[in-house]
Formats: structure tokens, C-alpha cells, sequence
């Protein structure tokens, strides 16, 4: 049953394993009733128009309007396209993949009024290799669909096609930026693309695209089906609707809670999620998955969990995942961790990223070996200051900004780590191995 | 034009820059003298990727810094350089860059011309904080026999990259794994394999890429530069050459984009060690190898060629600048009083016909095919006879969607970016362009799907290989047809270019070296053309003759009747670089200056006169070859005043009509095509013939494969005198169907022996899916294996035989 702070609309009937099936979503949720509806009776504009008046923010990071973002695609008989994003690869989020596993269709439902919407007439859904069951199911719903006539060829009738593939990725993070997901989708390595052109007007294969996350497809057939007016009836005003918030870290009860955004942070923590294990207090958390400023606390708790109130605290909702540190986490070692993941990710194709995430590394490393000062601290906050944007993506200020704002707001526990390791080096800390030689041939 | 965009003003550091729209900020800056540092840009290979991220700048209205390099100028734009926002960017990209370089400066062959010291100077923090192990790789490393790699200088801007991916085309060069370990590298560190691969080393900003040819020779203090042309081949790229103690010890390019769109080839790039090697003609020496002093081997010359007797005498260019062929045909006609003289290696169209082609409004420029709609590409393989030429064409179908249609004989390299293909049957060239001609106009033939493609498709350029006259002599005379039928004239953008055998076979030609054309192809008594030189020769008609920068017994067909002239003949005077099969059998062999060491200009095919610049010092024994020519003249009882360059060209722009009043500042560093001059209506005006289109033929039935042939483009002197290209030196190959193949039980790799008559030359077979059936193909030019010898003036067919079953 779920928790009565939680408002269940995506999951709604979650628990129910029928939901994953074509029979059982129509039954529980009266699905594909809302694709029927807009294919036969709803003008593209007024699609759109639901759309944006709803105030759906994009829930992959950005937080972009996605009625607007799907607005901007050009008119015309050019080949368009629309991308399902869920490369689902920050650390701490793992919300798209229980919507996945639960309620695929839900998701197809949304990609249908989606490529509605911006007129496309090929669809993907990019899924991270790693998600290999959800795939597999994703797989199967689709296939259902087209068997329905809900995908393919003149779609119920109203001669209209829709192509839908399922592509597994190959495990690089880089590839849920929007563009590297182009590229890799294209068959190329998956490097970001300088934009301009953005992808709604030059995409995939160049043609305009229209990329969102999976939370945020998946909110579309509930929206057209109950209208805009019901959608902001949930939420803030700037942050309307439900967030699936994965929460996991140093909780009782990590995992994924669907909330109205804008409810107390303290609810999802302490409510949702139980709170610290038994004798330990919360230290910090990332708001918004490991690219997020963290926030103490002290600073943090007691926020609204809405796009507005993170920005204004000095960081992001992004996707909606808290990462929380109890008093047991050495901050520092929690910076050297994230940076490091970031650096292990960076595509290399920008200068600022490449070499800013593998020099922050090497610092990091220095300070919990014991072999930096605080002056060392200076020159990773400036580095962090150098990165950020500065870089051809977002990856590098998604180092930047976690990093840059735990030394900033955790300062004397890094000189105390430093001073401390200075003066006793743990043994597996240290990194004595000499250097790698790369791409060497023997 | 009524499409080009238009002049908008935009502001950068307080400085108003007019600048078209949409052009790119960082070259609108550039163009107004204000200076953004970049890496990865560089327009020459296209669109930017925006990936080093050294040229951000503020522009007014944007809140983040935009790249310069990506960012389309718009009217009224305020952009800021110099701002502490920009500057802290700068030196934030700079000091990145410089976390992993390894600041080896002092023994690395860039420092003094490396952009990333430039740039670390100019806009760099001007102290490091970097205290971290930097990268390591092992290095340096072939990355192909000619170009080393040190990947820890590398700064991964992309160019050598994307030089790779879009410029060449040949995908060889990767960036494989990622982030800070990412590497410039080929699929299982195979050796970058290209024609073109050099260039990497000129558009590398570190010292990564580096020629093995230059490494550690010189530091850029004790240097020059001297720009020319490189002559190794019709495409006359620009270069600048390295001078270190008078000689030369690098190549690079010199930009110009109505040549060579700032790419050379590796031939030229590393064909400069032949200027010293051992072969080299390095002083005047009579038969057998005696050195002959100056004086005695001019008075030996002139006393041969009196002894052949007037008119008796017969001159043969090839390697030769524009007013080395003029005073050479003046020797001839006015010295000597013989009209015998050519430039071509097969008989060739007439008078009319060459002046009907030599029409300004029926010639292409390079540049045309850059925006053109539709590439022919007639009878050549530009990979091989004009390589820069391929680049030009793969960059036209890439950027500008031009549509390409090919028809040769043997398979080219472009054709995989071709819309329709045509493969005739050698000799049938002439044949063909009928057939074409014939199918733009309407009619359905073979050539019917070429036509869809040609037929009304606006500008279309059709480059055109002098090989389609190998056979019949006159193909090239249906091209005046061809051009009508596709209106080249009026079309502005449209023509003809001409791929020729030799370099300069345009100023040869225009100079007055034809058998029926004097200098400016005006009308002349007819002498003899090279195949009527060659039988008179052997035919007691003709007693003596000059061969200047040729060697027939290589690159003319017919290698056994050449030998037999060149030994009939009671005289040869052969001016020649180096030593050769024919510089063998001369009575007097005259060394010849290289492009690094001579005066003088070049006409390009697209008819832009270029000069070539001395830049090195000539070996002791060599002379300028015009002082030699003035010389020899004297000698000969008629004295001259051309004894220089200077004088040289005032002689050559006056005796050739439409060079009329160009100057040497018209040609200044990039040259000056003379159909933009004033006197180009001085072009005779041909006298039109009836040229109907071809009939069709019978198909031919006898025995045998027919014989193709083409010229390698590295078989030839320039990889055999350059060491580091010797790896190059191709070996003879029988290129043959698969169905060919299986019916004389051949397979790839086999050695062959392929036989004309009582000629024959030994390969190894090429299976190749490419080459129709009944057609094989051989190169010309490999020593001891020359295609030539099969040659004797038509189409030949041969057997092929397996050496197991010939030797008894």
C-alpha cells in the first residue's frame, strides 16, 4: 500500500504485475484509451497546447518545459523523430527503470501522443545496456502494441505510422546526454554534439528530434486524458505534477517514492524513506543525483522538493534522486568518489572536462593521501571554477558543482582528513602502482 | 549574386567589423584584426566541432560564453574578447591543455612554431599549478613508416581526426578509449595508410605528429621558408619549402584555395630527398659517364646537333617550366630550323581542337568544382594523375551534395561517392563520349544513366584525363560535342578541366611545343608529333633529337621502338634531373634544375600561371637551365639576349598572344590565370570542323584480355629516389575480373606473365570485383615491369600465362 505521503499517479497499480501487460494496463489504468482519443479526435496544436499549459517539467535534469521543448520542432514534411531518453545513468537515480519494469506501456502510450505531438513519425527508446530485464520487457510491451495497432502502420485506422525500436545502449553515461545519445543511436562513438543546432531543429540523422526522459513520456497520456488544469492541481506552481524521487544512501528505507513535488524534504527523508540507520544523523545529501551541489542538513531538510526551492538553495532537482550521507561518510572520500565516476564517464572531447575531471581526481586523491594542503583545496575550488561552463556539455559542471560545493561547505573536514592522513597513511589509500602506460602494444 | 548573404556590422572589442551574415564570429574577428585563439578550429576541414573550447568569448545577450569558432555572426552583435570572463576562460582552457602536455619544448621538433606555445603565451595563465603525474604513453611510435606519433604531446583538438574522417575520407584515424586516457589511434595499430597522410603533420598545433623525414634536422631559428610550386604532378600545389643550408629538408603547404584548397599529397610532401640523391645529374657529361667542363659540353652539344643537320632535329618536352619550353621551341624552329617538336607521350588532337578546348568559357577553374552540381570525371583517376584533385572532388559531394557520375576504363578511387559509373573498354574513350554525348541529348544508350544524372543538372564540371587520347588520338575532339550538349559556355561555374600526363602540359602546349601550334597556338609549318619523331628516328628521317626532362624509355608507350630510336639516332641531347634508361643512351646529358632550385612558371591546367621560386641552392655542377638554353643557342651561331628568368618570361609573355602584359606582380604568391587577363581574346579562333558523333562499333572478338593501363601514382622516379617513400614503390599487379580469373585458374597473389607479341611483363594477379570481364589492367612506369612495353600505339590485347608453363 502506499505511504499517504505518497501521490500515486505513474505507479499508480504499480504493485500489480498485470500492470506490465497490454490486457492489464487497459483494465487497470484504462490505458491506450487516451493515444485512441488524440489519434482520432485531438489536432497536433492542441496536443501541444495540453502539453505546455500543463507545465511539465522535463524530468531528466534539465527541469525544461517539455511542451515548449516539443514546440520548437519545425513544421513541414521533413523526417522527424522522438527519442526516449532512458539511458538512466546518475548515480542515485533509478526511478525510469521501476516505471520501465512496472508500467512499460504507460511509457509507449506516452511516445504515441508524443511523436503526435511533434509529428514524427519514427520513434526510439535509447535504454541503458545495463537495464537488460527492463529492455526485455520493454521489448515485449512493444511488441504487443504493434500487434494492438497501437505502433506501425496506420495506426487505428487514422492512417497514421509510428515505428518504435527498442536500442539498447552500450554503457557509457556521455550517451544520456542528448546528443551523444544521437550519435551512438546513429551508430557513431557517443560524443556530444556542439549546439547549436539543437536537436529539435537538427537531430537525429538531421532531422528535427524531440528528446525527453521516460518520467516524462510517461506523464503525458494521463495529461491529455485529464488536461492540463488536473496536472497543475498536483505540485507547485513552477514544479507542477508528481516526481518519482529515488531516494537511497544512509536511509532506512532507500527506493523509489512518488510525491507531489513541492512537499517538505523532510517528508521524503525522514517520512518516506524512514530517516538514518538507528544512531546515525544526516550529515548531507545531493537533492538531484551525484551532479547535484550537495546540500547540509541544516540547509537542506526542511526545503520544498520543487525545481524552484533547489535553484534557490544553490542547487538542482535534477532528476530527483537523494543521495544521503550519514556522519559515518568522510565527505572527502565522497568527493573523490563522485569525481572519479565523472572522470571514469568523460568522453575526452572537451578540454575543460577531460582534463578538469582527471586533474580534480588526482588532487582528490592527493588530499586523502595525506599529501596536499590547504592550499591544494584552493586550487581544486578554482578548478571546479574553471570547469564549469566552460565545457561543450554537462557532464564536466557535473563534477564541478557536487565537488566544488563540498569543498566549500565542508572545508575543516577536508584539512582535517588531509592533516590526519599526513600523519597516519592508511595502506589501501594509497596509490603507489607506477604510472599506467596506455595504448601501449605489448 | 542575388544569393549571397548579406554585409551585417558587428562589434568586437569596440571594433566595427563588416562581415557577410552568418559567417563564422571566429573568422569575422580574424578579418577585422582581432585575434581568438583556437585548436580545434581550422576551417579547412569543414564544419567545427567546438571541442577545444580555447575560443570562447562573451557576446552581448548570451549569459554562458559562446564558442567563437561555431557561433554565425548576426547584425548588430557585441562581442567581447578581453573581458575578465573571457580571460578567466582562456586561461582555464589553456591550463587544462597544459595538465597532460609534457612541456618537452626544448627537444621537441615544434617548439618556435607550435600554436600551443603560441597560444600558452598569448592567453595562458603564465603559471602552472599542475603538480600530478602526467599521462604516459609509449613514444614515439610509428604511426605510419613516414609519420611518427607522441602521444603525450597530443592535445586531442581532433584534426588529424577529422582530417581523416572528411577530408581524405579514409577513416583510418581514430580516437579510441575516452576522457583523459583517449588516444589518437588506427584499428589494431595498423599503420595509417593514405596519399594524403602527411598533412596531419602541418594542421597537428603540438608536436605530436611529427614527419619522420624533419625529425631533429633543424630547429625554426635556423631555418627559411621559401614558397613555390611543387612540380611532381598536373595538380601544382603551392608548398613552402624548409631551407636549412641551402637545401631542402621539409615540405609544407602553402594555402591556396584556387589551386590546392591548402592540402598536398605525400608524394610531394616527401619527394625532396631526390634532389639529392646519388642519381642525380650533377654536371654536363658525354656517353659512357665522362664529366664534360660547361663550356665543352655546350660546344659538344651544338656541334651534334649541327652534325644531324638542318631540319634534322627533333625536340621532345616534358619537365619543363613555360620558358624552358619557349626557348627550347625556339632553338628548334628558329635556331635549328626544324618544325619537329611535341610534349605529349601519344599523338595527340590538333591545332583546332586544342584551341576549341583552350576557350575561356569552356574551362573550369579548380575552384568550380567546389559549388559545382555535377562532376564527370571522364577517363581519369584523380587519385593517381591529380591527386589534390580527388580531395577537391570528395569535398564538393561532402559539403556542396554535388552529384558525381564516373566513366573510365579501370575502377577509380571515387567511385564510391559516384551516382552512376560507366566503365568503357580501353580504346573505347572515344567511342564512349559519343555514346554520352548522344544520351544527354535524348537518345537511350549505354551511357543513358550518366546522362540522368548530367542532363540538366545546371553547373556541371567534367574533368577530363588526356589518357582518352592514349588510344585513338582524337577522343578529346568529342568533347567540344559533349560541352555543347551540356552548354558549359554559358554556364557560368561550368567547364572543362583537363587532367594531363605531365605537369605542365598546358604551358608546354601553350608555349609553342606542338607539332602544329607555335608559341600562344598560333599557326605554324607542321612538323612531326612524337610518334612520327619516334619512327623517323629510327627511319634515318630524322638524325638528332633533344629530349628535355622526358624519359621515353619509361614513360612513352612502346618501350622497344623508343630503344630502337634512341639507338638509330646518330645524336641525343638529354636534359634530365637524373640519371634514367634514356639519359643512358644520350650522347650529351645536361643536368636539369629542380623546382626547389629553378625560376620560372607553370601554367596550370585551369590555365593559372604560377611561379616557381628558386629556394635552394643548385648542386655545383648545375646551371640555370634558361642560361644553358641561351647558351647552347649561341653556340649554335645565334645569339640571345634571354640568358634570365626576367628576360625569359618578357620573351614568353610576348611570343605567347594571350600571356600578352602579364606581369610577375599579377602572378604574385597565388598566381593569375591568363583567361582573366586582358589579352585573353587574343586566343586564336578555331576553324570548325565537322565533328560528328562517333558510329558504334563491331564488339571485338579476338583472343585475349584486353589491355588497360594507368600510371600508379607512386610508380615513378619520385618514390624510387626518395628513401623514406621507397616502401611505396609498387610492385606490378595484372588487376582481372573474378570470372577472368576463374577461366585461367588464377587467384590473387599468383605470378603471372602477361604477353603482347614478343613483349611481355611479369605481375602478380589482382582480383579485383571492379574491373569488368574480357579487361585487364597494368600500371605504367614500374621499372622492369613497364606496361609500356606492351604498348605500340592502339588497343592491345593480351595472353597471361603462369610462369610454371612457360619454363620448360
Amino acid at each position: 500500500m502506499p505511504h499517504e505521503l505518497e501521490t500515486r499517479v505513474l505507479l499508480d497499480h504499480a504493485e500489480d504485475p498485470r500492470l506490465r501487460t497490454l490486457d492489464g494496463y487497459k483494465d487497470l489504468v484504462g490505458g491506450y484509451a487516451t493515444q485512441e482519443r488524440a489519434y482520432k479526435e485531438i489536432e497536433q496544436d492542441e496536443v501541444l497546447k495540453e502539453l505546455e499549459d500543463s507545465g511539465l517539467r522535463g524530468r531528466g535534469g534539465a527541469g525544461f518545459s517539455m511542451g515548449k521543448k516539443a514546440s520548437f520542432l519545425p513544421r513541414g514534411e521533413m523526417a522527424k523523430y522522438l527519442c526516449c531518453n532512458a539511458d538512466e545513468s546518475e548515480p542515485g537515480a533509478f526511478k525510469d527503470r521501476e516505471l520501465m519494469q512496472r508500467n512499460p506501456h504507460q511509457l509507449i502510450e506516452g511516445i504515441a501522443i508524443a511523436a503526435l505531438a511533434a509529428d514524427a513519425g519514427h520513434a526510439f527508446i535509447f535504454i541503458r545496456g545495463e537495464y537488460d530485464e527492463q529492455a526485455d520487457i520493454l521489448d515485449a510491451a512493444v511488441a504487443e502494441a504493434y500487434e494492438a495497432g497501437y505502433l506501425g502502420e496506420n495506426i487505428l485506422g487514422t492512417h497514421r505510422d509510428l515505428e518504435l525500436v527498442v536500442h539498447r545502449g552500450a554503457g557509457a553515461y556521455i550517451c544520456g546526454e542528448e546528443t551523444a545519445l544521437l550519435d551512438a543511436l546513429e551508430g557513431k562513438r557517443g560524443n556530444p554534439r556542439l549546439k547549436p543546432p539543437f536537436p529539435a531543429v537538427q537531430g537525429l540523422y538531421g532531422g528535427p528530434t524531440l528528446i525527453n526522459n521516460v518520467e516524462t513520456l510517461s506523464n503525458v497520456p494521463r495529461i491529455v486524458a485529464k488536461g492540463a488544469q488536473w496536472f497543475r492541481g498536483f505540485g507547485t506552481d513552477q514544479s507542477p505534477g508528481t516526481k518519482v524521487v529515488s531516494v537511497s544512501g544512509g536511509v532506512r528505507r532507500p527506493g523509489n517514492y512518488e510525491v507531489e513535488l513541492g512537499i517538505p524534504t523532510r517528508d521524503l527523508i525522514y517520512g518516506l524513506a524512514g530517516g538514518p540507520l538507528p544512531g546515525r544523523e544526516i550529515k548531507a545529501f545531493y537533492p538531484g543525483g551525484s551532479s547535484s551541489p550537495v546540500l547540509t542538513a541544516e540547509e537542506g531538510m526542511d526545503l520544498p522538493y520543487s525545481f524552484e526551492a533547489m535553484a534557490e538553495a544553490g542547487s538542482m532537482l535534477g532528476s530527483g534522486s537523494i543521495i544521503v550521507a550519514d556522519d559515518t561518510v568522510s565527505i572527502p572520500l565522497m568527493a573523490l568518489r563522485t569525481a572519479r565516476f565523472y572522470h571514469h564517464e568523460s568522453c575526452g572531447k572537451c578540454a575543460p572536462c577531460r582534463e578538469g575531471t582527471n586533474w580534480t581526481v588526482k588532487m582528490l586523491e592527493r588530499v586523502v593521501r595525506g599529501e596536499a594542503t590547504p592550499m591544494d583545496l584552493d586550487i581544486i575550488s578554482s578548478v571546479q571554477d574553471n570547469i564549469m561552463g566552460h565545457c561543450l556539455c554537462v557532464l564536466g559542471d557535473s563534477m564541478a558543482m557536487p565537488v566544488a560545493a563540498m569543498v566549500r561547505k565542508f572545508r575543516p573536514e577536508f584539512e582535517q582528513v588531509m592533516a590526519a592522513a599526513a600523519g597516519m597513511v592508511e595502506p589501501h589509500l594509497v596509490v603507489d602502482a607506477p604510472p599506467e602506460t596506455l595504448g601501449a602494444s605489448v | 549574386m542575388s544569393d549571397s548573404p548579406r554585409t551585417v556590422t558587428i562589434t568586437v572589442d569596440g571594433r566595427e567589423i563588416e562581415c557577410p551574415e552568418g559567417q563564422l564570429l571566429h573568422d569575422a574577428a580574424r578579418e577585422g584584426d582581432v585575434e581568438i585563439p583556437v585548436f580545434c578550429y581550422e576551417p579547412k576541414l569543414g564544419e567545427p566541432v567546438g571541442a577545444c573550447r580555447m575560443c570562447l568569448v562573451e557576446i552581448e545577450g548570451i549569459p554562458k560564453l559562446q564558442t567563437s569558432c561555431s557561433t554565425p555572426v548576426r547584425d548588430g552583435m557585441v562581442v567581447h574578447t578581453r573581458t575578465e570572463q573571457v580571460k578567466h576562460a582562456q586561461n582555464a582552457v589553456v591550463e587544462f591543455l597544459l595538465v597532460n602536455h609534457p612541456l618537452d619544448c626544448p627537444v621537441c621538433d615544434k617548439g618556435g612554431e607550435c600554436p600551443l606555445q603560441d597560444v600558452t603565451q598569448g592567453w595562458g595563465p603564465g603559471k602552472s599549478r599542475v603538480i600530478d603525474e602526467k599521462r604516459h604513453f609509449e613514444k614515439p611510435i610509428e604511426l605510419s613508416p613516414l609519420v611518427a606519433i607522441d602521444r603525450e604531446r597530443c592535445i586531442l583538438c581532433y584534426r588529424c581526426v577529422r582530417f581523416s574522417q572528411e577530408i581524405s575520407e579514409d577513416a583510418q584515424l581514430q580516437l579510441l578509449d575516452r576522457g583523459d586516457r583517449t588516444y589518437v589511434g588506427t584499428f589494431d595499430e595498423r599503420p595509417y595508410v593514405s596519399p594524403f597522410h602527411g598533412n596531419i603533420t602541418d594542421i597537428c598545433p603540438v608536436g605530436a605528429l611529427t614527419n619522420y623525414t624533419y625529425r631533429f634536422r633543424a630547429r625554426p631559428w635556423d631555418i627559411e621558408q621559401g614558397g613555390t610550386v611543387c612540380t611532381l604532378c598536373p595538380s601544382q600545389c603551392n608548398v613552402s619549402l624548409t631551407i636549412r643550408d641551402e637545401k631542402v629538408k621539409r615540405v609544407l603547404t602553402r594555402d591556396n584555395h584556387d589551386v590546392d584548397d591548402g592540402w598536398i599529397c605525400d608524394k610531394g610532401r616527401y619527394g625532396f630527398e631526390m634532389f639529392e640523391a646519388e642519381e642525380r645529374v650533377a654536371a654536363p657529361r658525354a656517353k659512357g659517364g665522362d664529366e664534360l667542363k660547361w663550356e665543352d659540353a655546350i660546344e659538344k652539344a651544338a656541334a651534334g646537333l649541327r652534325a644531324a643537320g638542318p631540319g634534322k632535329v627533333a625536340a621532345i618536352v616534358g619537365d619543363a617550366s613555360n620558358e624552358e619550353a619557349f626557348l627550347v621551341q625556339e632553338l628548334l624552329r628558329g635556331v635549328l630550323g626544324s618544325p619537329h617538336l611535341d610534349s605529349r607521350a601519344y599523338r595527340g588532337p590538333d591545332r583546332d581542337i586544342a584551341l576549341e578546348l583552350a576557350q575561356p568559357e569552356l574551362s573550369a577553374k579548380v575552384k568550380d568544382i567546389d559549388s559545382a552540381d555535377a562532376i564527370l570525371v571522364l577517363g581519369t583517376d584523380p587519385l593517381h594523375s591529380s591527386p589534390i584533385l580527388d580531395l577537391r572532388v570528395r569535398k564538393a559531394i561532402r559539403r556542396n551534395g554535388a552529384r558525381l557520375v564516373v566513366a573510365t576504363e579501370r575502377p577509380t578511387a571515387l567511385d564510391g561517392g559516384a551516382e552512376a559509373i560507366a566503365r568503357y573498354a580501353p580504346g573505347e574513350a572515344r567511342h564512349f563520349i559519343g555514346e554520352l554525348t548522344k544520351a544527354i541529348g535524348g537518345e537511350d544508350t549505354v551511357a543513358t544513366p550518366l546522362a540522368e544524372t548530367l542532363r540538366d543538372a545546371g553547373k556541371v564540371v567534367v574533368l577530363w584525363g588526356q589518357r582518352i587520347d592514349h588510344d585513338s588520338g582524337s577522343a578529346s575532339t568529342l568533347l567540344v560535342e559533349l560541352a555543347k550538349r551540356l552548354d558549359l559556355a554559358a554556364t557560368e561555374g561550368a567547364g572543362l578541366l583537363e587532367i594531363p600526363d605531365f605537369t605542365n602540359a598546358r604551358g608546354l602546349r601553350e608555349a609553342g611545343v606542338l607539332p602544329d601550334a607555335g608559341p600562344g597556338l598560333s599557326e605554324t609549318t607542321t612538323g612531326y608529333s612524337v610518334e612520327q619523331i619516334r619512327s623517323a628516328l629510327e627511319s634515318g628521317d630524322l638524325s638528332g633529337v633533344i629530349l628535355f626532362g622526358v624519359d621515353p624509355l619509361r614513360d612513352f608507350p612502346d618501350t622497344i621502338a623508343w630503344e630502337t630510336a634512341l639507338t638509330a639516332a646518330d645524336f641525343v641531347v638529354s636534359f634530365s634531373m637524373h640519371e634514367n634508361a634514356t639519359t643512358a643512351k644520350a650522347n650529351v646529358v645536361l643536368p636539369l634544375e629542380t623546382h626547389a632550385e629553378k625560376d620560372g612558371t607553370l601554367t596550370h591546367p585551369d590555365g593559372r600561371l604560377q611561379r616557381i621560386r628558386p629556394a635552394a641552392s643548385r648542386p655545383e655542377g648545375v646551371r640555370s637551365n634558361i642560361q644553358v638554353l641561351g647558351e647552347l643557342s649561341a653556340a649554335l651561331g645565334q645569339t640571345t639576349t634571354v640568358t634570365n628568368q626576367p628576360a625569359a618570361f618578357e620573351a614568353l609573355t610576348k611570343g605567347v598572344a594571350f600571356y600578352n602584359g602579364i606581369t610577375d606582380e599579377d602572378l604574385g604568391g597565388l598566381g593569375f590565370r591568363w583567361q582573366d587577363g586582358h589579352s585573353a581574346a587574343s586566343l586564336p579562333q578555331p576553324r570548325f570542323g565537322d565533328r560528328s558523333v562517333s558510329e558504334a562499333r563491331a564488339a571485338d572478338v579476338s583472343e585475349g584480355l584486353l589491355l588497360g593501363t594507368y600510371r600508379d601514382i607512386w610508380a615513378g622516379p619520385a618514390t624510387e629516389l626518395n628513401p623514406p617513400l621507397r616502401f611505396l614503390q609498387p610492385k606490378q599487379r595484372l588487376e582481372l575480373s573474378e570470372a577472368d580469373a576463374e577461366r585461367l585458374h588464377l587467384k590473387t597473389g599468383y605470378e603471372v606473365r602477361v604477353s603482347q607479341g614478343d613483349q611481355h611483363v611479369d605481375a602478380l594477379v589482382q582480383i579485383k570485383d571492379r574491373v569488368p570481364e574480357g579487361v585487364c589492367f597494368l600500371s605504367e612506369g614500374i621499372p622492369d615491369a613497364n606496361a609500356n612495353a606492351l604498348l605500340n600505339g592502339g588497343p592491345v590485347r593480351v595472353t597471361v600465362s603462369q610462369p610454371e608453363r612457360i619454363e620448360v
